[in-house]
């Protein structure tokens, strides 16, 4: 977190040398695409809330079914990402085309890396629950990969009106 | 092992709701392609909610100790007031 809050510093007072270039290239984002990862990983949040809350009376089953969901929205997230990274780099942008699209690409693609290793905690959560692996009273695991699936959340929070939006 | 009765998480829902109104209100002033200071604090406002409710009702951090609030609510203070006034400083 404090990796991705020195970044995300870093960016706001690099812009403010370079105001108009930022928001000419930030036009050529998909606010869309953004808004549209927000929602999926609030609701993969929203459902790990809930993965919690059925493990914490000891519901293996219902508790994984949650997971499930989050995981397929984390799937979901990583799809339209792609799509972006696709669509920008067969513009031939790339990191060293200029300062915003360096913030822009490493922010976004760090960020995408930490989504994809919550996906392998969740994986890892949701085969343990299936085989009935946590209790009322032990389920520490759960909420330690819940813990990191909602930093990842927070984060995005903060990126997208950052990157995105604000100008 | 299993109760029949899931657990009820109405609250919790209404936190999601709102979470997702708060971004819809984000995008609908991207896309009305506002700018300047006043928009660029409340989109700043509407952040600090949304990541307050995440870390507090999310991530349950409303019945942690005062200490951990403080450091994820001084996270975003110390993050989200050093982009204001990196902003302000972009502003002519």
């Amino acid at each position: 977190m404090l990796a991705f809050g020195v970044l995300f510093v870093a960016y706001a007072f690099t812009r403010a040398k370079n105001v108009e270039l930022f928001n000419a290239s930030q036009l050529t984002l998909s606010r869309t695409s953004g808004a549209i990862n927000t929602l999926v990983l609030i609701t993969s949040s929203y459902f790990v809330v809930r993965g919690v809350a059925a493990i914490k009376h000891g519901m293996n089953k219902q508790c994984a079914h949650w997971l499930t969901g989050a995981f397929l929205l984390g799937g979901v997230f990583v799809c339209i990402k792609m799509v972006e990274f696709h669509a920008k780099f067969a513009a031939d942008i790339t990191m060293s085309t200029n300062n915003f699209y360096m913030f822009y690409l490493s922010l976004t693609f760090f960020h995408f890396m930490h989504v994809l290793m919550g996906m392998v905690i969740l994986a890892v959560i949701i085969m343990k629950a299936k085989r009935g692996g946590y209790s009322a009273q032990d389920h520490v695991g759960v909420e330690t990969g819940a813990s990191f699936w909602h930093m990842v959340d927070f984060l995005w929070i903060i990126l997208f009106p950052l990157v995105y939006i604000i100008r | 092992m299993n109760n029949t009765k899931p657990p009820s998480n109405l609250f919790i829902t209404i936190i999601w709701l709102a979470l997702v109104a708060l971004t819809v209100m984000t995008f609908s002033l991207g896309e009305a392609g506002m700018s300047g200071k006043g928009v660029m604090l409340t989109l700043l406002a509407i952040t600090m909610i949304k990541s307050q409710l995440v870390a507090n009702y999310f991530m349950g951090l409303r019945k942690a100790k005062l200490l951990w609030r403080a450091i994820m609510f001084g996270y975003f203070a110390i993050v989200g007031g050093l982009i204001a006034v990196a902003y302000l400083m972009g502003l002519k």
